[in-house]
């Protein structure tokens, strides 16, 4: 069953879209790049390292793997079928 | 729609990685060569996860695909114009308006700039005539890699690690590029060129948005200070879009500027959208009480990939494989439009893709024409090359009146055709000189297009026409007869005076930036004393258009 949220009418996430996107600690400087540009809260400062807190608003925009300097952030799409959906682009 | 889940031939002549506006169009055009082609798409259903504005504008339809010209796409709404505003101080309503890119009466709203459209639907009509050419299509598949066969790309590898093999592999996946990326083709953008996208779309009742924006966009423009456009790098603006029963409304602000620091843009956007919605008089007054939030969504786009020459010439081809659309960095540097160029892009692969296989070379030093050809393309190189946007960053630092409203003048008034006029002559000179018939099909297609969009009906097969002012309907039908017959008749003529123009083309927008301070305040002021007295006549298209029997605008 697709997820929605009330804060982001129009869209739906249809499960299992994993772990698409991921940060190597040993590559993150905590700049926090990643937290300014992503609409989705998808990511958090831990102890001065990023943290992906949940993907489940993850609009696959790419935003946090543009601005990330230190290439910390591997960004790739979920499997076929899931993921973000909208008929409202 | 055919959809193949499973095919065990996993050998054709070329595969489509993504089924968007350009992927579509390339494939249905392998699939006409008689190639054997399969798209892959990696959504569920095609168009799920493509955002956009989006206003499609007049060129990538006449000059774009044959199919999509004399066709019937769902579109939500003719574009007549654009009305700027350009906010100098909120609080007190200083604001000043530039609504001088405008369609005058009686063209309006009939031939008109643009149609705006969602993307899914559009994809969706695309894909389904592609797949009725003979492209196979299959969604749920994601590309991870291409094969490499000494040293060559012969196909892509999928998610679930199914190999296809092909001749070519058209690559149009979009703007970040992933597999083009993997491939070594290109490389990943760097964030300045990069635009974040956030997106509202509002219902609102048609009558409304027919009588407060008709058929013109609305744009907003602002000094930093304001916090009503972005206004932390280059590529800021909120635009809003009407559709048929609702709003479309984007704000977008490059990941960075200039190497600078990266903004809260997560913040920022919230606090800028809040902040129109309530201040700006317009949207408080006349929108905020008649709509309601239907979708939200964001998306980051290469908005300016063409502004840098070593991105600009990164390659967009490889041996067995050509990039187009987004996925080559064709989005409009101004307009911020990349439908139009992933048309003409789609176009020139496959057309290169069928040469190729039909000489039995798919090496790159072959490939290498479809580049020459983006690079000949006059549209692509105006799209990916305008400075105005970019250069609004500019004025807003300085705080320079003047220069912000000539950047606005030149981008999304007017002053456009002081930098467009040549490209446009261009390509307009080109298809006449091929074929002087296709201004019948062009203006056909503006006929049909305005039928489809006042019956909210895309489809072939009549539908139930009104019977009053029938008469009309008739007249116009003469016409378009008259028309052809002119057309057919005075075809060498017109033939000869567009090659004899053809290389007149490159004085265009010199003589445009000449004529311009004179010509320009006339041809306004006329517009604006003599666009009353032309409604009637406008009325009076309409309605005809609107009587008329939807066969006799066939292409
Ligand atoms: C907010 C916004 C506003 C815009 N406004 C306008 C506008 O007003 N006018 C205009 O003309 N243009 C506009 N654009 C640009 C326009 O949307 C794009 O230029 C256009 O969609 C590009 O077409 P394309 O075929 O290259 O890629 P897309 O249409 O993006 O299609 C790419 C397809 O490939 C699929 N895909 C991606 N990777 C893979 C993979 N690995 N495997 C399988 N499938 C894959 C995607 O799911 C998608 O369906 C806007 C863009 C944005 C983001
Ligand atoms: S942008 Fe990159 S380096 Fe900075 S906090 Fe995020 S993951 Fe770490
Ligand atoms: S892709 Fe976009 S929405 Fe997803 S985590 Fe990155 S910034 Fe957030």
């Amino acid at each position: 069953m697709a997820i929605s949220f009330d804060d982001i009418p129009g869209v739906e996430w249809e499960p299992g879209a994993g772990e698409f996107i991921t940060v190597d600690p040993e590559l993150c400087i905590g700049c926090a790049n990643c937290v300014k540009v992503c609409l989705g809260g998808c990511y958090e400062i831990v102890r001065k390292k990023a943290v992906i807190r949940s993907l489940d608003k993850c609009m696959e925009c790419g935003a946090c793997w543009y601005v990330c300097d230190n290439e910390a952030i591997s960004f790739s799409w979920p499997p076929g079928g899931t993921g973000f959906r909208t008929k409202w682009g | 729609m055919r959809i193949t889940d499973n095919i065990d031939e996993t050998k054709c002549d070329v595969v489509v990685v993504g089924a968007g506006f350009g992927g579509a169009a390339a494939a249905k055009k392998c699939a006409d060569a008689g190639l054997k082609t399969i798209m892959l798409e990696r959504s569920k259903n095609v168009g799920d996860k493509i955002i956009s504005g989006l206003t499609i504008p007049f060129h990538g339809f006449l000059f774009g695909p044959a199919f999509i010209r004399d066709g019937n796409p769902p579109i939500e709404r003719p574009v007549d114009g654009i009305v700027n505003y350009i906010i100098k101080d909120i609080e007190n309503k200083d604001i000043d308006i530039d609504d001088s890119l405008k369609v005058p009466k009686p063209f309006s709203p009939v031939f008109s700039v643009g149609y705006n459209a969602f993307c899914k639907a559009f994809c969706e009509w695309e894909v389904e005539q592609a797949v009725a050419s003979g492209v196979e299509l299959r969604t749920e598949t994601t590309v991870l890699d291409v094969i490499r066969d000494n040293g060559r790309i012969s196909g892509v590898i999928t998610e679930k690690d199914e190999r296809i093999w092909s001749k070519i592999v058209i690559d149009a996946e979009g703007s970040h590029g992933l597999l083009a990326i993997k491939a070594g083709v290109r490389k990943k953008y760097p964030p300045d060129t990069i635009s974040l996208a956030d997106v509202y779309v509002y219902d609102m009742d048609k009558r409304d948005i027919d009588r407060i924006f008709g058929f013109s966009l609305r744009f907003c423009w602002g000094w930093d200070e304001q916090k009503i456009a972005p206004p932390l790098g280059h590529g800021n603006g909120l635009m809003v879009w009407p559709y048929r029963d609702s709003l479309h409304l984007m704000q977008d602000q490059c990941l960075r500027n200039d190497d600078g620091p990266v903004y809260n843009l997560a913040a920022a956007l919230k606090g800028y959208h809040e902040k129109i919605t309530a201040n700006l008089p317009w949207w408080k007054n006349e929108i905020e009480p008649r709509v309601t939030l239907r979708a939200r969504m964001w998306d980051g786009f290469e908005i300016f990939v063409g502004l840098n020459e070593q991105l600009r010439n990164m390659p967009n081809f490889t041996d067995g494989m050509l990039l187009i659309g987004d996925a080559a960095g064709l989005e409009n540097t101004e307009l911020c439009d990349g439908v139009p160029t992933a048309w003409f892009s789609a176009e020139i692969a496959a057309d290169v893709a069928i040469e190729a296989i039909s000489h039995h070379d798919t090496s790159a030093s072959f490939l290498k024409r479809y580049d020459d050809r983006i690079k000949a393309h006059p549209i692509i190189q105006w799209a990916i090359t305008s400075t105005n946007r970019y250069n609004l960053r500019f004025a807003q630092q300085e705080h320079d009146e003047k220069k912000l409203k000539q950047c606005i003048h030149d981008g999304w008034g007017l002053g456009f055709c002081k930098y467009g006029s040549t490209a446009l002559m261009r390509i307009v000179l080109f298809f006449i000189r091929k074929d002087p018939k296709i201004i019948g099909k062009w203006i056909r297609m503006y006929l049909r297009y305005y039928y489809n969009w006042h019956y909210s009906h895309f489809g072939d097969t009549g539908i139930a026409k009104e019977k009053q002012n029938r008469r009309n309907g008739i007249r116009l039908k003469s016409c378009l007869r008259l028309m052809d017959l002119i057309l057919f008749i005075f075809s060498p003529l017109i033939r000869l005076v567009a090659g004899l123009l053809e290389p007149l083309a490159g004085a265009a927008n010199p003589v445009m930036r000449f004529l311009f301070p004179i010509v320009a305040p006339v041809y306004l002021k006329f517009i604006k004393r003599w666009d009353a007295a032309l409604e009637p006549l406008s009325t009076r298209l309409v309605n005809a258009i609107v009587a008329s029997d939807p066969s006799i605008f066939n292409a």
